[in-house]
Formats: structure tokens, sequence, C-alpha cells
């Protein structure tokens, strides 16, 4: 499609940058919005492929296995599993660490990448998001099911009951329940309220009307206001930055399951850390697995592009060298720090009865990953995603090397064993992928696995400030509405006067006239979220920030309070001589209800600003404005803007450049 | 899309978070009355093979705890007692009345009387009846008013927070020794907490709450 076209004119006097400086489009050949939208949406349109039925049908069978076996582990009791003295945490912890750590890729990417304005994320970060809940939601299954009476599993969260006994707050696996709840809630609302555009534009594109009530339900009622994108947005920042220090304190809450004990080989400091490098590593390799398939079935090539495979690879590189040193660091502690215990421990892991499980681990983390260091490999496809599933086969195995080893040699060796997996642990691990990938499946049929929006807004086209912003002729041609076809009526009430613009150039300096002839009652409706349109409309600062600071206080102060009431005053539980409350032991779980309060203050205030959800609302009455979520910008000027005058205003939209002026009726 | 959503769907959050929060409280008043042994435990009281009656033989006759449950006060276990201790009177008393049939069926065969346990502690609580009723703790504290029962109830909850109560604060259900049996001993409130202070500390009682007092 025309590369040299748009240059010609914008481009003209600019000096060349150097080719190597370019940078690499994130969707190749300059394509439009509608096209976008056309291609994400498809996937979840139109006849179900085969390949997704091929993939479903094992993947169910899997899933149901996995409810087989945990009906015929809770019906008969923990016998049938292969843990026993001295190995007695086996492949439920080995199993719960490994999914909880894929699924830190998700918001890693949704987060940090945002805050670190990574814009190749868009792409990535919805897929990612899902595939973090789905994770989240099989490694929730293994402590339940570990528990041995699942059904007092109840007894793990701090509800009042006739025993009178609270949780014990001092335990890190109370910090456990806190953090891994609060990861999948917060998980959970980030990628809704990313899918929420999304969800608009499916609604829009739908052609039946179930599908049209159903999305409609689900994207309460979005509109793409830019009043609404404005609060979205600031709503988007806190949560990804609340987001950013719980995904790295999930991961470190589950390696002090590990290191608060004192187990050599578990009780070492390095282990928070080694702990989340380690579970980005994992997820990032589970998302390439994932996508390198995905993005081929479902022709995404252009979105998710070779580059951003290869820029995923790089971060396996970095994270795959930090497990590198963290596993050789942990050897040299145990020969520098002198304690024979740790020594033995570490010599035993690498040449044991386990070093077979150590070196498949030590093969697929540390040293696999640095063929990464070559962009021939990073950018070979296949080799990538066979370099992936080996990441995913090293991050068990390191899991099951830490939880084994360190466990079957006991300071007596009257207690050594060795540890074997039954069939039940096999097949309920096996059907857990069943699970997650049925999971995943169901998310590529019924959602857009490509957060539309965003990555409409990261295309030139997309910035209003860039050359091919103001660039109409890639846009295909609009099929011309007859002008007031079918009036209806006219005892409909006129709500104020919609104009169509058709590219983000002319919608912001249109809202800049606006503004600057003093209307009040107006507002901008965009596709996405545009760069520089609060300004040119004069919003004030969203105000969402304070809902979640209001919010996270709360968490902070109701966690400190409820544990000193629970451990200190009302059942002061004795626990091998610890104070009754300390400030440092009540501040993880204090400190996970701070990001889950916060983050519900920010969707609630990113709900209660935009009065959403508004399900009904007039606009939808217009056929045109239905390509707002597609590929059209809208202003209106309501007629009950003080300085509103049917003609005047007219005239001033149609000055701006809109060449379709219409009266949207209440 | 007007058409699918009218207007009235623009209240449905609010209306929908009122009805969860009602349903929220509903349930969980619900859950904390109906399903804490509270309600689901006191008022059991089954139907027995012999119609035993407590309010007969205690609150009339007179007779003391300990003339049937003769471990109470050695053992950890207030025993249930065999029937030759009901035939001592029953030999002379009513010999042949038919309510007294599985009682004399048992004597002759050696099968113990199916009696239906009412009282009854999970497997991992540990309770010891000897070292209640040793530091004046007594029968009615827990059974309660047994020698007014013509069938025994399940009285009290027995729940872990119904011995925590009393072991946080044992001073008002201490009472003097050889009150212990006697179903029917009350004291002025205010005079029985300043002598259930007094036991305890003259006894040394220690009600302890750490974990390993119950859950061995």
């Amino acid at each position: 499609m025309a590369e040299h076209a748009p240059k010609s004119t914008a481009f003209a006097n600019a000096p060349e940058p150097p080719p190597e400086l370019e940078r690499k489009p994130l969707v190749q050949n300059l394509r439009s919005f509608a096209w976008i939208s056309d291609r994400i949406a498809a996937v979840a349109e139109g006849r179900t492929p085969k390949w997704w039925w091929a993939a479903f049908v094992p993947s169910v069978a899997l899933m149901i296995m996995c409810f087989v076996m945990i009906g015929y582990l809770i019906s008969t009791g923990v016998g049938v599993w292969g843990v026993a003295h001295p190995v007695s945490w086996g492949y439920a912890i080995i199993n719960f660490v490994f999914w909880i750590g894929i699924g830190h890729a998700g918001t890693l990417i949704s987060a940090i990448l945002f805050l670190l304005r990574q814009r190749w994320r868009t792409a990535v970060n919805r897929a990612a998001e899902a595939m973090t809940i789905f994770a989240v939601m099989c490694a929730g299954i293994f402590p339940l099911i570990h528990v041995g009476r699942a059904w007092m599993a109840w007894w793990l969260f701090p509800i009042p009951n006739s025993n009178n006994i609270w949780p014990q707050f001092r335990s890190p696996l109370m910090w456990d329940v806190f953090a891994v709840s609060t990861y999948f809630t917060v998980s959970l609302l980030f990628w809704y309220m990313g899918l929420m555009p999304d969800l608009a534009t499916m609604r829009d594109r739908a052609k039946t009307k179930i599908r049209k009530y159903l999305y409609g339900l689900f994207a309460l009622g979005w509109t793409g206001s830019n009043r609404n994108w404005s609060n979205y947005e600031k709503a988007y920042l806190v949560l990804a930055g609340l987001s950013t220090p719980l995904v790295l304190s999930v991961h470190s809450i589950v390696s002090l399951d590990f290191s608060v004990s004192q187990l050599p080989g578990w009780h070492t400091t390095i282990f928070p850390p080694y702990f989340v490098a380690g579970a980005i590593f994992s997820g990032f390799g589970m998302v390439l697995t994932l996508l390198i398939p995905v993005r081929k079935l479902c022709g995404l090539e252009e979105v998710i592009t070779v580059r951003h495979i290869e820029l995923m690879g790089k971060v396996i590189l970095a994270t795959g060298s930090m497990v590198g040193y963290a596993y050789a660091m942990e050897f040299f502690i145990a020969y520098y720090g002198g304690n024979p215990y740790e020594m033995f421990t570490f010599k035993n892991r690498a040449f044991g009865p386990y070093g077979w499980a150590y070196w498949i681990m030590v093969t697929c983390n540390v040293i696999s990953p640095q063929l990464f260091w070559f962009k021939k490999i990073r950018t070979n496809l296949v080799a990538v995603f066979i370099l992936s599933i080996c990441v995913n086969i090293g991050m068990w195995f390191e899991r099951f090397v830490i939880v084994v080893t360190s466990l079957h040699r006991d300071f007596l060796p009257a207690n050594w064993g060795y540890y074997s997996p039954t069939y039940v642990d096999v097949l309920t691990f096996v059907g857990t992928f069943g699970l997650f990938l049925t999971l995943f499946l169901l998310f590529l049929r019924f959602v857009p696995l490509i957060a539309i929006a965003e990555v409409k807004s990261v295309i030139p086209q997309g910035d209003p400030d860039h050359p091919l912003g103001s660039v109409k002729e890639m846009l295909p041609a609009t099929p011309e509405m007859k002008p007031a076809a079918k009036e209806p009526a006219k005892a409909a009430k006129p709500l104020g006067l919609l104009a169509e613009f058709e590219t983000s150039a002319e919608i912001k300096s249109a809202a800049k006239k606006v503004r600057n002839a003093g209307y009040r009652r107006w507002d901008v409706f965009t596709p996405f979220p545009i760069h520089g349109m609060d300004d040119a409309m004069g919003l004030r600062d969203s105000r969402v920030g304070w809902f979640s600071f209001i919010g996270g206080v709360t968490g902070y102060c109701s966690g400190m309070l409820m544990i000193w009431f629970m451990n200190s005053f009302d059942y002061p539980l004795v626990v091998g001589g610890k104070p009754l409350f300390s400030p440092v032991y009540a501040f993880p779980v204090s400190f996970e209800l701070t990001i889950l309060l916060g983050a519900f203050g920010a969707v609630a205030g990113m709900l209660i600003t935009n009065r959403l959800p508004r399900w009904h609302n007039p606009l939808f009455k217009s056929e045109r404005f239905a390509r707002v979520t597609h590929d059209r910008f809208f202003i209106l000027i309501e007629c009950r803007d003080p300085k509103f005058s049917e003609t005047k205003t007219r005239e001033l939209l149609e000055a701006a450049g809109s060449r379709r002026v219409e009266m949207a009726e209440e | 899309m007007s058409d699918l959503f009218p207007r009235w769907y623009n209240q449905l959050p609010l209306k929908i978070a009122l009805g969860l929060l009602v349903s929220a409280v509903v349930v969980s008043a619900g859950v904390w009355y109906y399903l804490t042994p509270k309600y689901s435990r006191v008022g059991y009281q089954p139907i027995q093979p012999v119609p035993y009656s407590h309010a007969t033989h205690v609150g009339q006759l007179g007779l003391d705890c300990r003339y049937c449950h003769t471990g109470v006060e050695s053992s950890w276990y207030a025993n249930i007692p065999s029937p030759s201790v009901c035939m001592n009177c029953h030999s002379q008393v009513l010999p042949n009345d038919p309510h007294l049939a599985p009682i004399r069926d048992s004597v002759k065969t050696g099968a113990p009387v199916p009696w239906v346990q009412i009282h009854r502690t999970s497997d991992f609580v540990y309770f010891n009846h000897a070292v209640h009723v040793n530091r004046g703790v007594s029968c009615v504290s827990c059974h309660g008013q047994i020698n007014k029962m013509v069938e025994v109830r399940h009285e009290q909850s027995l729940t872990m927070a119904f011995c925590l109560d009393c072991h946080r604060n044992p001073a008002p259900n201490i009472r003097p020794l050889d009150q212990v049996y006697n179903m029917t001993w009350t004291n002025d409130p205010a005079r029985q907490l300043e002598a259930g202070v007094r036991c305890v500390r003259d006894w040394k009682i220690r009600s302890s709450h750490n974990c390993s007092a119950c859950h061995r």
C-alpha cells in the first residue's frame, strides 16, 4: 500500500532519518483503522474454524479428566497422591508455583511495559492478560485441594466463625491467600477495563440480536466519549501503577512460602527476586508458546509482527540470565556461607538422586535461552517456539527441584526418602493444561484477542501530530448515506448536532475550534484515546486518582487494624514466641489490601465519573454513530448549551472540516 | 441498539447493587443463625431405646450424677452406666415394666443397650471430664439443667467459642467443690464472681488457651 505517497507533502523538506534509526512500524503495511478492527474482530466473528474445534475438543477432554481426578482425590483422600513423609509438598505445590509464575507475564506486559511506554505491548497485552487470569485459575486449584479438606478452605479467609478463632497472619501461607486472590481480582479488573472499548466495537459490529445484546451488556454503554476516555486513561494508569508492585509482590510472597521456613535450600534471601525473574521468564515463555501459533492461525501476522516476537525473546534472554545468575549464586553462597547442611543440600541437588531433574532445569533455563543472543534465532519463529516450550519445561522442573530436593533429605538420615508422583498427580497436572487451553480457546472465539482501540492509537494515523494523522486517501470510501431519508416524525426532541470527522488531526483541530467558540456542553467521540485531546478540549485532570487513593488508604488501614484485632486483641494467638502484633508481619497482607481496594477505587471511580454503565443512550439511535468504535470521529454539541444555535453551530462544525452534520435526537 | 436497551436499563446498576447488598446481608444473617452449632446442635434430642428420665431420677429422687456416671471424677470420660446399675433398683422397682425390657435383655445377653450419643466432640479435640469437675466446673455448665429433662437434649452449643469463653474467664463458672453435682445450686452473681476469682487463684486454675491444650 502507498508507502511513499503520504510522505510526499508532509515530508517534502524534512531530512530523511538514516534507515537504521527508523522505528519499525508496530502494524505492518500502513493499515487503516477499519482494517485493524475488521481483522481482529474477525477472529471472534464468522464461522468457527476447523483448527479451533481440533484444539477445543481435546482440551475439554483433558479438563474433564482434571475434574474427575480432583473428584477422586476429594472423595478418597490425599492418600491417592504421592505425597508422603518426608516430601509432603509434592505436585500440588510445584504446579501451584508453576502456574502462578506463568501468570506473571500478563500483568507485567500490561502494567510495567505500559509505565515504561513500551508501545509494542498493545499487540500482545490482551492475550497475555487473559493467559494470566486463566493461569491463576489453574494455580488456585492446587492449594485448594492441597489443604486436604477442601470444604474447609474457607477457614483461610478472615470470616467470623463458631470456633472463635482467626487466621494466623504470621504465616506466609496466609499472605499467599491474600496475594493470589488480590492478583486474580486486580488482573481480572484490569483485563475487563481494557476490554470495554473493544466490547463496544464488537457490539457495534454485531449482526445478530443476541450478540448485540450480550456485547452491549458487557460494554456497559461505552460510547468512546473523550470525557470518558480521559477518566478511563487515568484509571488505566492508576491500575498499571498499582499492578506493578503487585506483580512483583505476588511471586515474592510465593517465594516466602519457602524462604521463611528454615530448611537448607529454601532459607535464602535471594528467593524473592529470583522467583520474580523466573516468573517473568516462564510467563513470556508461555505467551510465545501461545501467540506464535495463534498469530498464524488467526492471520494476525501484521499486528503481532516478528518484531514483537523478537522483543519478547529479548525479555526471555534477560530474565533467563537472571535466573542462571541466581542458580550460580545459590551455589556460591552455599559454599561461601560454610554451612555444612547448605553445602550438602546443593551438592545433593546437582549430583544426588534428583540430579537428572536439576540438569534438565539447567539445560532448559540457563543454556537454551542464551541462544537468543543471536538475531537469526530470535527472528526464526520455529526456533523461538521450540525454545519457549523449553522454558516452560525448565521452569516446571525448577519448582520440582526446589520443592523435592530440599525435602527429601531431612536433618535426620532416618527420614530420607524418594518422592515419586502417582498417576493421579500426573493426570491432574496434565488436566490443568486442558482447563487452561479450554479457557484460552473460548477467549479467542468470543473476545477480541488484541486490544483494538490500543493498536489504533499506536499506528501513525492515530497520532494527530504525525503527518499521516491527517491523511484521508488511505481511508476506504464511505458509502454515502442518504441524508434525512428516513427522517422520523418531528415529535422527537433534538439532542444536539452530531458532526462526523475522518482523521485524528481533523478531530483535534475541530475540538480546539469548538472550545475556542466557548461551548460548554459538548463532547468528542473517538474510537481510541487521542493524544492531546484533553488539552484541546480543555478538560480538567481526571478525579479518578482520588477514588483510588481513598481506596488504597482504606485498604492499608483496615488491613493493619484487622490483623491487630484478630491476632492480638480478639484472639491473642501465641506462635513461636513472636510478638502478638507487629507492623512487619502485618505488612504483606495490608499491602495486598491496599492494592485491592485501590484498584476497586480506580475502577469504581472510572465508572462513577463516566456515569457508566449507561446502556440506553440516545446517540445509539444514529446509525452513523455506530462507526465511532470503528474508524470515525464525532463531535456532539448539545442543544442545552447556552451558545447553541442550530445554524451557527452547524456552520462552525462545517467550517471545522466536517462533511456530515446531523441533528441527533433524544 | 436503543431498542435492545430501553431507558430503564440505566437504573439497573443501582438496583442490582442494592439487591446484592440486601441479599448479602440476608444470606450472612441466615448462615450466622441457621448454620452455626448454636442453632444446628442445640436442641438435639434423639429418641433413646429406654425412655430414661433424668427429671424423675435426679430431680425427684435426688440421685447423684456419680451414682451412674462413675468415672467422671477420675477419667476423661463420663461413662454411660452398665445395665446392672439400673438393675440395682429395678430388680425391685417396676421389675416387669415393658419400657425396661432392653435393660433386662442387656443384662441377660451382655449386649450393650444401644443408647444414642448426644454430646460429642470432634476427633481432634481432647476433653477431660475429670479436670473440669475436680476444679469446680459443674455438670450444669455444659449439659444444662439435666435434673429437669425428661429426655436429655443438647443444651449448649459446645463449640470452640463456647470452650474459649470459659477458658478465658473461668471465674463465673467455678463453684465450691461440694456443689459441683448439685444441679440446683445458684449464687448471687456479684459474690459468685468474687468467690470464683478466689477459687481460680487458690486452686491454681490455669485454663490454657494455647492450641495444644485441646488439639493434642
